[in-house]
């Protein structure tokens, strides 16, 4: 058996030990079940799945929040949109929040973090004094501010897209053929680059949903400690024997990058990819509960949370009301746990101080 | 220059660096705006807000010169002290800022200590009892607390202690406190936080039922503290048992106990002190991060400090008064590692090497 699969059979077991890893998957597994159950579960909404249908018939002899009936199971919100049905299509949101940033900031944490590390130089004190900046800031209220400052549309420049996709192609060549000149190169195009944003103005708009704004505001706040993170890693591998004996042998930096150094990093990934799902659900779900985040009528959990809110100054109608918030609040402590509660698992899993010896 | 003056000169310098660099990162957010809107951040009465006068604002604020013109000015004004014009509270950032700290303060005085302190000790009796029950109990506490969104444990506590037992209301104070504390003739407002002006004016008028206004503000600071520390504690406990659990495997630790010393002894000087080291960086972090976790609770509580503000002008999309915010969020939270790093350099030789 090959060691690299022998080991993950190693950690399968020993997540299969640890009860409370067993528990994150269960939660983890049972939240998949119903995002893909979903449709059967709560029949899609004719005009969009994500919008949560309202209760016209009761709307028109009250406004307020029906309690659970047989009717709608977990009751209904102010203007009678269906509880059940948010919660549902929410988990949806969920995983697509948590794995869409988490994805995102991965890439962008694997690309730069292993190119300051491997380079070093200018290129990672530049890189490593942006994250800093951006670090300095409490996560929640740079993400305030990027979602109130974008857009409805955004213009994306014909340059600005030739740029993005000039320097993940020079990534690529500087791995395949490293050298510290075709470096200096890529900071020439980039200047380029910008430059020709002022020549070629032709730009085109691409709407953006609120929970698209929060999505790419989330991730512009994140993805610094993943680079972080993945640059530690590597700087820590790289310069181990089985690396050194690579170069030795002829073997390509990309080679290299892709076959010794990044498989050595990825437990320490996964561990705070597992964790920061969890976190990134509740910066989500706290960024619509101040109502800057999906729309009103979007199926998010914190969203519908949302809507209890004007009943805190009048707490005997937050009492009246509370499956409103206690439903969907649930479900997404229970979401987050279940990560947590993997996360968490895995860290002791994978710690190497902790192993058979 | 020793190696702590050169420690403390290269991290000044680092620091400045940061700012710098948070500035030009707010600045550019700002831009995102166009200069009809930008405009807004300048007017300061209806008569400039007629549509047809925007443009004027524009030119005489010069909105649309280049990036770096502007940038200089603002800088210029922000090194002066003037973050600008926030026009959901009818009131320069500055002055808005300056009037809602204390009720922050409020919140974060009492938090903090116990956020640090219940954290470092059960963080360590987490970590000697390893795998035994009060690590357990720990532990799922820990990753519950690290799970529950801050706004919704927030409305049950509202739910259950303001509508169904009704003993506290919630905002900074009761109706009736907020009318005793507004009438000068019998309250002197001496601190601004309420906790305080209680004791000092039963103090200085010789009146014992002053401290009624204090007993009001602790009774209302309550629930707040208890979902800031049930949310953060969790980080404190973790990353402290770990560092524990590091420090009690250590060479000096077999040598401790070799030497004959009590259990005691070797856990809380030898142990402790070491596994102390990143938790008080965290530390700094955490109060210092505090300030953004409050944006949150103090908008579910209604408690009219900084956080609420924030939140409440992100609403309103009043840019100036979020991105003063954050300047002010990043500017404390710079300025807290760096004292905490320093602190510790000073302590611990060894951090000054790296």
């Amino acid at each position: 058996m090959r060691p690299r699969v022998k080991e993950w059979k190693f950690m399968l077991m020993r997540i299969r030990q640890n009860s409370l890893a067993l528990a994150g998957l269960v939660i983890i597994l049972a939240f998949v079940c119903i995002a893909v159950l979903a449709p059967v579960l709560a029949p899609p909404n004719p005009a969009d799945a994500f919008k949560i249908p309202r209760d016209m018939e009761i709307n028109v002899l009250t406004p307020n929040p029906t309690p659970p009936t047989m009717r709608h199971i977990f009751g209904t919100t102010d203007q009678q949109y269906d509880l059940y049905y948010a919660c549902i299509w929410g988990t949806i949101t969920a995983f697509r929040t948590g794995l869409t940033v988490v994805g995102v900031s991965l890439i962008i944490g694997l690309l730069m973090g292993t190119v300051a590390a491997y380079y070093g130089g200018l290129l990672d004190e530049a890189l490593m004094r942006f994250t800093d900046i951006i670090i300095a800031f409490p996560g929640l209220v740079l993400a305030m501010a990027l979602v109130i400052a974008f857009p409805a549309t955004v213009p994306i420049n014909i340059s600005m897209i030739a740029l993005i996709i000039f320097i993940l192609a020079m990534l690529m060549l500087l791995a395949f053929h490293p050298s510290r000149k075709l470096l200096l190169v890529v900071w020439g195009l980039l200047l380029l680059s910008i430059l020709s944003m002022f020549y070629f103005p032709v730009s085109f708009q691409i709407p953006l949903s609120r929970l698209d704004k929060v999505l790419i505001a989330i991730t512009l706040v994140g993805w610094p400690g993943y680079t972080r993170v993945i640059r530690g890693e590597v700087l820590r591998v790289k310069n181990e024997d089985f690396v050194e004996a690579s170069k030795a042998s002829g073997s390509s930096d990309f080679g290299i990058v892709v076959r010794h150094i990044w498989p050595n990093t990825v437990y320490p990934l996964l561990i705070v990819a597992t964790l920061d799902i969890g976190s990134i659900v509740l910066s989500a779900a706290a960024l619509s509960f101040l109502g800057i985040g999906a729309s009103p009528d979007y199926a998010d959990w914190g969203q519908i949370i949302q809507r209890s809110s004007p009943w805190i100054n009048r707490p005997t109608e937050l009492v009246a009301n509370f499956h409103t918030f206690v439903i969907p609040g649930i479900f997404i402590t229970l979401f987050v746990m279940g990560w947590n509660l993997l996360g968490d698992a895995l860290r002791d899993v994978l710690d190497p101080t902790l192993r058979r010896r | 220059m020793t190696s702590l003056t050169a420690y403390i000169v290269r991290r000044l310098l680092l620091l400045v660096l940061v700012v710098l660099g948070v500035t030009v990162l707010i600045f550019a957010i700002t831009m995102l705006f166009p200069a009809e809107i930008r405009a807004y951040m300048y007017i300061r009465n209806v008569e400039q807000a007629r549509p047809e006068a925007i443009p004027r604002v524009i030119q005489i604020y010069g909105l649309n010169d280049p990036f770096y013109v502007q940038y200089g000015r603002w800088l210029g004004n922000l090194l002066q002290g003037n973050l600008g014009w926030s026009y959901t509270s009818s009131q320069s950032v500055v002055e808005a800022i300056s009037s809602r700290w204390v009720y922050t303060f409020q919140i974060v005085m009492f938090a903090a200590p116990i956020i640090i302190f219940v954290g470092i000790y059960l963080g360590v009796q987490s970590a000697i009892h390893r795998n035994g029950l009060i690590d357990h109990i720990c532990r799922v506490l820990s990753i519950i607390g690290w799970s529950l969104p801050s706004f919704w444990l927030g409305l049950i506590l509202i739910s259950v202690f303001s509508g169904q037992l009704r003993w506290v209301s919630i905002g900074p104070l009761s109706q009736e406190g907020i009318n005793h504390v507004a009438n000068t003739a019998l309250f002197t407002r001496y601190t601004g936080v309420s906790v305080f002006d209680g004791i000092l004016n039963a103090i200085t008028r010789a009146d014992i039922s002053q401290l009624g206004i204090t007993l009001d503000a602790l009774a209302h600071v309550v629930l707040p503290v208890i979902v800031i520390v049930t949310i953060d504690v969790a980080l404190l406990i973790r990353v402290m048992r770990s560092s524990m659990l590091e420090a009690l495997n250590k060479q000096y630790i077999t040598t401790a106990k070799a030497k004959g010393l009590s259990k005691n002894v070797v856990i809380y000087k030898h142990a402790r002190r070491n596994a102390l080291i990143p938790v008080a960086t965290l530390s700094g972090m955490l109060v210092a991060g505090l300030l953004g976790g409050l944006v949150i609770t103090e908008t579910v509580f209604a408690y009219g400090g900084l956080g609420a503000w924030a939140a409440r002008a992100a609403l309103s999309t009043d840019i100036t008064a979020v991105l003063g915010y954050a300047i002010l969020t990043a500017v404390i939270f710079v300025i807290a590692n760096l004292i905490v790093d320093i602190l510790y350099a000073y302590i611990d030789p060894r951090i000054r090497l790296d």
